[in-house]
């Protein structure tokens, strides 16, 4: 990891998911039903995929300031991430951005999210636009 | 063989159109920054919705689950001998989601495409555009969405 990049750490467990199942009316039951995982091959809960969203907006906020208002956002889905493991987003700000000093300004960012035991990439590539006041 | 059969492609240019039947309400909101632990205060009082709730909440389409316990919008193609998996999103935010707003999704089958995986199998990239606007007609959140039906 270089010096230039961004980290945001959450660990997602089971209560998380469900959590978050209930907050996006979205009972799939991939996300804890286990008799449906082993029907599928699958020994752990599936984390949802549309969080991830949710958590690069917490990060990008947690980096840039609550004043950051994000315009755009987009992330492809690399590989599952299952119920007990620890995610690292990952953001590395443009050239351009990182060059420019003024009151307002645009910031284009790289992002990603890794798994943190094992290094598999979750969420990449992904990318966001945003203006920090 | 192509997976793109003629009744898919027929499926292109579809539209079906949400409105929930309530405000999207400060509960919801405070229950979403709850539950992904966001800080921000703004989130977890419910005066304000974080960006990606309206993208990621089924609070809208006011549907039944189905049998996967899956309550939200769906094309429900049919692609024999496949699996679906998810591709992504890219969203864009024109307008903040308040607690007094009552979300129409208008989601749009945009575009179906045959493409071949780096291990050979064939593939069916389905696009989706969702248009999120407010009970005033503003548009709030453009959600392009990519599912992959995946040949076994």
């Amino acid at each position: 990891m270089s010096s230039d990049e961004l980290v945001f750490v959450r660990t997602i467990e089971l209560p998380d998911m469900i959590a978050y199942a209930g907050a996006t009316w979205d009972w799939h039951k991939l996300h804890y039903d286990s008799a449906y995982l082993a029907s599928r091959g699958l020994d752990r809960p599936v984390v949802d995929g549309q969080v991830f969203g949710a958590y690069l907006a917490i990060a990008l906020r947690e980096w840039f300031g609550a004043e950051a208002v994000i315009s755009a956002l987009s992330f492809r889905f690399k590989n599952l991430v299952f119920a007990g493991e620890t995610i690292r987003c990952v953001g590395v700000p443009s050239e351009s951005a990182a060059a420019s000093a003024t009151a307002s300004r645009k910031i284009e960012i790289d992002l990603r999210v890794e798994v943190v035991e094992d290094g598999r990439i979750a969420v990449a590539p992904a990318s966001a636009t945003l203006t920090v006041p | 063989m192509t997976l793109l059969s003629p009744s898919l492609l027929d499926r292109i240019g579809e539209e079906v159109v949400y409105t929930a039947p309530e405000p999207l309400g400060r509960a919801a909101i405070r229950y979403f920054a709850l539950a992904t632990g966001d800080t921000d205060p703004a989130h977890l009082a419910g005066d304000i919705a974080p960006p990606t709730l309206i993208c990621e909440t089924n609070q809208y389409a006011n549907l039944p689950r189905d049998t996967d316990g899956y309550a939200g919008h769906g094309w429900h193609l049919d692609v024999p001998g496949t699996r679906l998996v998810r591709g992504g999103n890219a969203y864009r935010f024109e307008r903040p989601v308040l607690p007094s707003t009552v979300v129409t999704a208008r989601w749009k089958l945009a575009d179906i495409t045959e493409r071949v995986t780096g291990s050979g199998k064939r593939m069916l990239v389905v696009t989706s555009v969702a248009t999120y606007t407010d009970q005033h007609g503003l548009v709030l959140v453009v959600n392009e969405e990519s599912l992959i039906y995946v040949e076994r």
